[in-house]
């Protein structure tokens, strides 16, 4: 009995043991971890490109890996040029990756270079101190930011700038020249406003059942509806009134009532792809941002998509206003201000966001942040982009507003009006109402 | 046991610790393992989530305490009000229902029924299917223009397939499918559980009651209902409690591509994830899951109670 006691006790111990030990060896956080290699000291960011050999090994903290064109090809080409570099991907997932990555960030996980995904989810980054501030950096190495277009001022927080953008997106008029040819409705133009944009998608919508064509495709984002309101240049979603969006979602609900478009709650239950309904041939025009050119582009060739005659057009516009005139959307990379290797991830955020990476970028169909008249050619001229020349025209925009502009509390706005949008959609409120509590609800944030 | 400890006494004559400390002592080194890894991931993370319910905090940077400022904003907040309507209507609709349907078919597939051991894998194949891809199944079937449940409705009554319920899509019928959808996942479940009851009711009584010329529905009003009293409870609180904490099942059903859900389908859960990790608005969030605590413990000290009351 006394070796027995002895050998409970023992055991105990173990148990109680192995449960600790355990338990520190879970502070990786959910990303595979192997040994740890310390290379670069932090404290010699000062030695510029000073390109140690000492073997490192970057994550990459980014979604969509296999349906990404660029990802792979934008590694090749810097550990080529850097073969002391290894870039490991964290594959977050792309449903909530800003809330998954900030997460992660707090909860102490081992990432260097983040992709920065959305406006919000970056102003919350930003916020919680996770993101290395980088004009030092962009001071130091000669970045030059006009090269950009405008977009680093665009997402500045007080001066300082903590991300830069690689890739630059912009809405516009995708459309199936067969749809249209069978209706016998003229093809959409690169200068229409509004009005016109409706009036053609009700003509060239037919059918009914299974063989019902819809004239234009809303995707279930806030963006794909709420945000015509904006293109006016006279408002902005986090000004905290949001009256003006009235004939913005007069229209939508009445397309949808009229069936010119799919019913946005029945997309969502189904959770219906946008890419889907425009490859299966049932949607004649679909308003959509730009990265969609490259997936269709692959699509038409794997024979997924059944749409192999189509187009684009510049974005509708409100009267009064300059075609091309439309809405953006900037992804940048970042990199974390916890990181053992910054100097590493650094030279490889300046290597994806420079000229080299936007030349990799553009040559997968993908639109980069720096954007010049060689890189749209680049772009028009792959195979399988649309031969004409609208097409092509389309490519140049005038003035992008973004999806939502930078502000400190664009994190909450969004959330107040995802929900007042999703809530309007599927009439659980009013119009009216649902403008009454953004207007009331974001007041509250603004003012807190 | 009483003469065994005796080798352990020390040289001296005199023990090292008496026998009742020791005895507790390795009675506690057995609790130990479960106890310390209740106190580290379950006791300290609920501790300090109560404390997190006073404060302001964004999860990075300083806690700010804010006193029951929390709480005073929840009392104010309609969207946490809708939440937890909503949250409520759902038990209400869900808790009956999964009762009835599972003692109904335990009922049933107790007799001796041909085919009785498939009907009983049948009945219980939804609960362990996967929820994303029954759920994916249902929003199938349920999808108003093309599902096949409209069409087959349309058939059937020659009703236009425009002017039938659109299910899950329609704010109105959301949370009708949703209580059906969970009722039906559910129930194989609670089938077994009354099932085991079922077993457990000694035959004598009902013969008892035979001989005292009880019909079938007075046995059953007489004899099963006291006698699964029990298990009735149990069925009740376990019931309550997951309807209280749902999750996983609205956002399968309704959510969409990004997980968004609206002003009829939003449940408590819900918004304490939305708060907390999309407006990092950890103490706020903190303050709705205390009150979800609440609840859930109120009605689980009012079902004890009752149990002890009439579950004899």
């Amino acid at each position: 009995m006394r070796f027995k006691k002895t050998w409970g006790m023992g055991l105990t111990v173990m148990l109680a043991a192995g449960m600790l030990a355990g338990c520190g060896s879970n502070n990786n956080g959910g990303t595979p971890a192997p040994a740890e290699t310390p290379a670069t000291s932090t404290n010699t960011a000062n030695a510029p490109t000073e390109k140690g050999n000492d073997p490192v090994t970057l994550k990459w903290a980014l979604w969509d890996w296999e349906a990404t064109a660029y990802y792979e090809p934008l590694i090749k080409a810097y550990t080529e040029a850097n073969p002391h570099v290894t870039i490991e991907y964290v594959d977050l997932g792309s449903t909530d990756y800003m809330t998954m990555l900030s997460t992660q960030l707090s909860g102490g996980a081992d990432l260097d270079v983040l992709t920065i995904k959305d406006i919000p989810g970056y102003a919350n980054l930003v916020k919680q101190n996770h993101l290395e501030p980088l004009n030092g950096y962009i001071g130091d190495s000669g970045i030059d930011k006009a090269a950009y277009g405008g977009t680093v001022e665009q997402i500045q927080v007080n001066d300082e700038v903590y991300a830069l953008p690689f890739r630059s997106d912009f809405w516009l008029i995708y459309y199936n020249k067969d749809l249209f040819d069978k209706a016998g409705v003229p093809y959409p133009t690169n200068d229409m406003t509004f009005d016109q944009y409706e009036e053609i998608a009700r003509s060239v919508t037919s059918g009914s059942g299974a063989e019902k064509v819809y004239g234009a495709h809303h995707h279930t984002w806030r963006s794909a509806v709420q945000l015509f309101g904006i293109l006016d240049g006279q408002h902005s979603v986090v000004d905290g009134n949001y009256d003006f969006l009235k004939p913005t979602y007069e229209r939508a609900l009445k397309m949808q009532d009229d069936g010119i478009i799919m019913d946005y709650a029945t997309l969502k239950t189904s959770s219906t792809h946008y890419s889907g309904v425009f490859y299966n041939n049932s949607v004649a025009t679909l308003n959509m941002g730009s990265w969609f050119i490259a997936t269709q582009i692959e699509k038409v060739k794997s024979g997924e998509s059944a749409a192999v005659n189509w187009g684009i057009v510049k974005y509708p516009h409100p009267d009064g206003v300059e075609p091309g005139t439309t809405l953006g959307t900037i992804t940048s990379l970042a990199v974390n201000q916890k990181s053992a290797k910054k100097e590493a991830a650094l030279d490889f955020l300046k290597f994806v966001t420079g000229d080299e990476g936007a030349a990799v970028i553009a040559s997968t169909g993908t639109i980069p942040a720096i954007k010049n008249a060689e890189v749209l050619d680049s772009i028009a001229s792959i195979d399988g982009f649309p031969t004409d020349e609208n097409s092509k025209e389309a490519l140049n925009t005038f003035k992008t507003y973004l999806e939502m502009p930078i502000h400190e509390k664009s994190a909450d706005i969004e959330v107040i009006l995802n929900e007042n949008h999703d809530n309007i959609m599927t009439k659980n409120t009013s119009i009216d109402q649902g403008l009454a509590d953004m207007n009331k609800r974001v007041e509250l944030v603004l003012s807190n | 046991m009483q003469t065994e400890t005796k080798p352990v006494t020390q040289k001296a004559g005199k023990p090292w610790l008496s026998k009742g400390i020791r005895d507790h002592l390795v009675a506690y080194s057995f609790i130990a393992p479960n106890f310390i890894g209740f106190a580290l991931f379950t006791l300290v993370p609920m501790i300090f989530a109560v404390i997190l319910a006073f404060v302001k905090w964004d999860g990075s940077n300083p806690m700010n305490f804010v006193g029951i400022d929390n709480f005073i904003r929840l009392v104010k907040d309609t969207t946490f009000h809708k939440a937890l309507w909503n949250t409520v209507v759902y038990t209400v609709g869900v808790v009956p229902l999964t009762m009835a349907c599972a003692l109904g078919l335990a009922i049933l597939l107790n007799q001796k029924l041909f085919g009785r051991n498939f009907m009983r894998t049948a009945f219980f194949f939804p609960y362990v299917a996967s929820l994303v891809a029954v759920a994916a199944v249902w929003n199938f079937i349920f999808s108003p223009t093309m599902g096949p449940l409209n069409n087959l409705l349309h058939l059937l009554t020659g009703i236009p397939i425009e002017d039938l319920p659109r299910w899950a899509a329609d704010k109105d019928w959301a949370m009708f499918t949703v209580v059906l959808f969970t009722v039906w996942k559910n129930m194989g479940y609670y089938m077994v559980i009354y099932l085991a009851g079922l077993q457990g009711v000694n035959p004598e009584l009902y013969e008892a009651a035979e001989l005292d010329g009880a019909g079938g529905w007075k046995r059953f009003v007489n004899v099963t209902i006291p006698q699964l009293a029990p298990t009735t409870f149990f069925v009740l609180m376990i019931l309550v409690i997951n309807s209280f904490k749902v999750y996983d099942i609205f956002i399968n059903l309704f959510a969409g591509a990004d997980n968004q859900l609206n002003d009829s389908t939003r449940v408590l859960v819900y918004q304490i994830y939305n708060t907390a990790f999309r407006s990092l608005d950890y103490g706020y969030a903190n303050a709705m899951a205390i009150v979800l605590f609440l609840i859930v413990m109120g009605i689980t000290i009012i079902q004890f109670r009752g149990e002890k009351r009439y579950g004899q």
